[in-house]
């Protein structure tokens, strides 16, 4: 058995140690595709936050069938889907720009430090993007390309099937394409010709 | 400006042939539109991970006391909200047979033999009802119409359970 299934099974019994281990094992992917997703740190906080106490009411529901880290991150990615949607109807101020950045983890491939710096400023640039896509896209994007998840498995988390997944995919790439020639009429192709390419 | 099958690469992400490559730069070199996509790919594979602030475990751990004293707080007044009301109720109701009872005990007293010596009669009286009607029908219908009726009544039990179960939502499922 491994060290985290027991930590699941000791939270099953009503260990919160346990638990707490699990929260800080899985802190930093939970957070990330919240704040993805929000695009707001202090948001981004109080999503982890409520994803992970949904996980430990509903731990008894997680069927070990599954990868937990999938199981995890789907109920945040549901809860942030939530969030976006009834913020749609509360402000209209999801544009605007926020000053606060979270702590982002250093990049060990960064070569030196003005291609760090060209990346940060596409991180912003990406984080803008994203935040034109409707939540579903969005969370299909971050689910496919920050965590690596296959169709299928994105298909799974946000109950779709797996061409409808596909579709999406293509749809918010080709949306954010056009919102990154909008910002970003030069193209940093050549800028990058050290890099591997784009294709 | 045609982007067909350039986009259709681009979006597939597959690997591309040497010649498939150098088409694609060609094309890059004029198309804007392709060249946003192919850096959108290049940025979304080279994504960083957004760190929370430190402490978010104790954060946590902080949050879930507090919302179990709530939790708590909320069952302690549900209960005792629930206990009241019952007591008020209860009190409420009997309240007129309270005064009835301290009034005239002595009348309450006769009709509750009374009424415990009309149940027991109607009791018997059924009872002895009964075993005629049984005698009765034994000798007009039978045995294999006893029959019928017990496996059609065990039939239908089993359909009913087998229909509960197969139609039930399944409680320890996972959430979808």
């Amino acid at each position: 058995m491994t060290e985290e299934m027991d930590w699941i099974i000791q939270s099953q019994r009503g260990n919160d140690e346990a638990f707490a281990k699990l929260v800080e094992a899985y802190q930093t992917p939970v957070y990330n595709l919240c704040y993805r997703m929000l695009g707001e740190a202090e948001a981004a906080e109080d999503a982890a936050q409520e994803s992970f106490f949904r996980a430990y009411q509903n731990i008894l529901r997680y069927d070990p069938q599954r990868s937990f880290a999938t199981w995890l991150l789907s109920i945040a990615a549901h809860y942030c889907i939530d969030c976006l949607r009834r913020r749609r109807f509360t402000t209209l101020s999801i544009d605007d720009d926020d000053d606060e950045h979270p702590m982002e983890l250093p990049d060990q491939s960064a070569l030196n430090p003005e291609t760090e710096a060209v990346r940060q400023e596409e991180q912003e640039q990406m984080q803008k993007a994203l935040r034109t896509l409707n939540a579903t896209d969005r969370a299909a994007i971050i689910l496919r390309y920050w965590y690596d998840f296959s169709e299928v498995e994105i298909a799974e988390n946000l109950s779709l099937t797996v061409s409808a997944v596909k579709s999406r995919l293509h749809r918010a790439r080709r949306e954010l394409a056009k919102r990154w020639k909008e910002e970003q009429p030069r193209t940093r192709l050549e800028r990058r010709s050290h890099e591997s390419p784009a294709f | 400006m045609n982007h067909r099958p350039f986009e259709d690469w681009l979006l597939a992400e597959e690997p591309l042939t040497t010649d498939q490559k150098a088409d694609l730069q060609e094309h890059l070199n004029s198309c804007t539109t392709c060249t946003a996509l192919a850096e959108v790919n290049l940025a979304l594979r080279t994504r960083k991970i957004a760190a929370p602030a430190p402490g978010f475990s104790t954060r946590f751990q902080s949050r879930l006391a507090v919302r179990r004293a709530a939790q708590r707080r909320r069952n302690f007044w549900g209960v005792l909200i629930l206990v009241g009301s019952a007591v008020g109720l209860f009190v409420w109701m009997i309240f007129p047979y309270v005064q009835w009872v301290l009034s005239s005990p002595m009348d309450v007293f006769v009709t509750w033999i009374s009424t415990i010596s009309l149940v027991f009669s109607s009791l018997l009286a059924f009872g002895k009802a009964g075993s005629v009607m049984l005698r009765v029908a034994s000798d007009f219908i039978p045995v294999y119409i006893w029959v019928a009726v017990f496996a059609l009544t065990g039939f239908a039990s089993l359909l009913w359970v087998a229909s509960i179960r197969k139609f039930a939502p399944n409680f320890e499922g996972v959430i979808k």
